[in-house]
């Protein structure tokens, strides 16, 4: 797998950059587009292709080790686990933005905002192109 | 997985460094610091702060009036060359000679060095576009800091300091730059310190920060740990304080507000839980930087 697309970060951000790894890569598996046995970038392939200190990815790494979306394989290559043989069902793929969701939830509060306009709003976004 | 050569002797350790200019009021004011085997550590501070004294301190460039600074075991300011030999630093202001090419500029330090890394140095001068026998003078900016942090790189240090190292270097330049430093703690658990105002290139290097702010390292942590325990709070002064006692939190910067109100940084023991209603928000790295330097 190509390190430099295998994920993407955002400097600047409040989320540290070995939770927005592990976020993009639940992400992806839950979308089916890593799957049981795909190989991911080592350690060192993805910390000189993000020019990101190594303790930030095998940090990032172990965390999906223990959450069971990654394994270690005979060797030292690290490959999507077992159990994740095709994209998650809808109703979980949708859970997964539930923190997201939250977070916005509650700032449309803050802000007071009419509830339908606050949907019409999410729909909008949702309709536009991707960057 | 890669392993790092952790051991517990320190890389290089600073203990009660009180340095001051004639006239001038005291730049470090009895600091301590350390930096471990493996460590980035992104040095910030205001300018004026005193980074670069303190980064010339730790290389015992600089004779503090108090405290003493011990690199590899040694005592700073009397390395010997064998020990010496096994750090590369990358000034703010070049030292190259100016009336050298690099080709000579390289061959005279090469001649100071028991290691040399020659097939390094001729990737990065390719990659880095640093014609080889032009006069360095004649070198842009960009040009002149890359043949320095090659010179810093060449002869494979175990500690490497640099001091604003990416201030003429373009983005590309300077993401090339970070990946050659990620290399260096991949190959050799290089310890790195670096002073930067670019804050998104530490956030990608640097494990670990250090603030420095009133001649002292007021803290030293790994950014990670700060993005995911430092929270800014607004209230009363009577519920800041209620708040941080029953959180169990360390006030790391208080803003007066109007109103007897207030604004605190705090850092909040791992797993606590904020109660609800209490007005928090999450920081980055520019707010830690413009609240604790």
């Amino acid at each position: 797998m190509d390190p430099t697309h295998f994920v993407h970060i955002n400097t600047g951000s409040p989320e540290p950059i070995y939770r927005q790894l592990i976020e993009q890569v639940k992400r992806r598996v839950a979308a089916g587009q890593l799957k049981a046995g795909d190989e991911i970038p080592s350690v060192r392939e993805l910390a000189q292709a993000l020019a990101v200190h190594p303790m930030t990815i095998s940090k990032a790494y172990s965390l999906l080790e223990s959450d069971g979306v990654l394994e270690r394989r005979r060797g030292l290559s690290m490959v999507v686990a077992a159990q994740h043989q095709r994209a998650q069902s809808t109703a979980d793929r949708v859970e997964l933005l539930r923190p997201t969701l939250q977070k916005a939830a509650a700032e449309a509060r803050q802000l007071e905002l009419p509830k339908a306009q606050t949907l019409q709003l999410f729909k909008t976004i949702l309709d536009e192109q991707a960057p | 997985m890669t392993h790092f050569p952790h051991t517990d002797k320190p890389t290089a350790e600073l203990n009660g460094i009180s340095l001051s200019y004639p006239k001038g009021a005291a730049v470090l004011n009895g600091l301590d610091w350390q930096l471990l085997p493996g460590q980035v550590v992104g040095l910030l501070g205001r300018n004026g702060a005193g980074k670069t004294t303190l980064l010339e301190t730790l290389l015992g460039l600089r004779e503090p009036q108090a405290g003493t600074v011990t690199l590899f075991g040694q005592d700073a300011l009397t390395l010997d060359d064998a020990t010496r030999a096994r750090v590369g630093y990358v000034p703010q202001q070049n030292d190259l000679f100016e009336a050298f090419t690099p080709a000579q500029l390289l061959a005279y330090f090469r001649s100071f060095y028991p290691r040399w890394n020659e097939a390094k140095v001729d990737g990065l001068l390719s990659r880095w576009d640093i014609a080889r026998d032009k006069p360095i003078r004649k070198l842009s900016g960009g040009q002149k800091q890359r043949l320095s942090i090659i010179r810093a790189l060449a002869h494979e240090p175990d500690l490497l300091v640099l001091d604003e190292p990416v201030a003429s270097l373009d983005p590309a330049g300077r993401r090339d730059f970070l990946r050659e430093l990620v290399g260096e703690v991949l190959d050799r658990g290089a310890t790195v310190v670096f002073s930067t105002h670019i804050l998104s290139d530490l956030e990608r290097v640097a494990f670990n920060l250090a603030f420095l702010s009133g001649g002292r390292v007021a803290l030293q942590a790994p950014l990670d740990e700060l993005l995911e325990q430092v929270r800014a709070f607004t209230g009363t002064v009577t519920e800041m304080a209620t708040l941080m006692t029953r959180l169990g939190a360390q006030p790391l910067k208080r803003t007066a507000l109007e109103a007897g109100r207030e604004r605190v940084l705090a850092r909040l023991p791992a797993q606590a839980t904020v109660p609800a209603g209490v007005a928090v928000d999450r920081v980055n790295l520019d707010d830690l930087f413009a609240e604790l330097t």
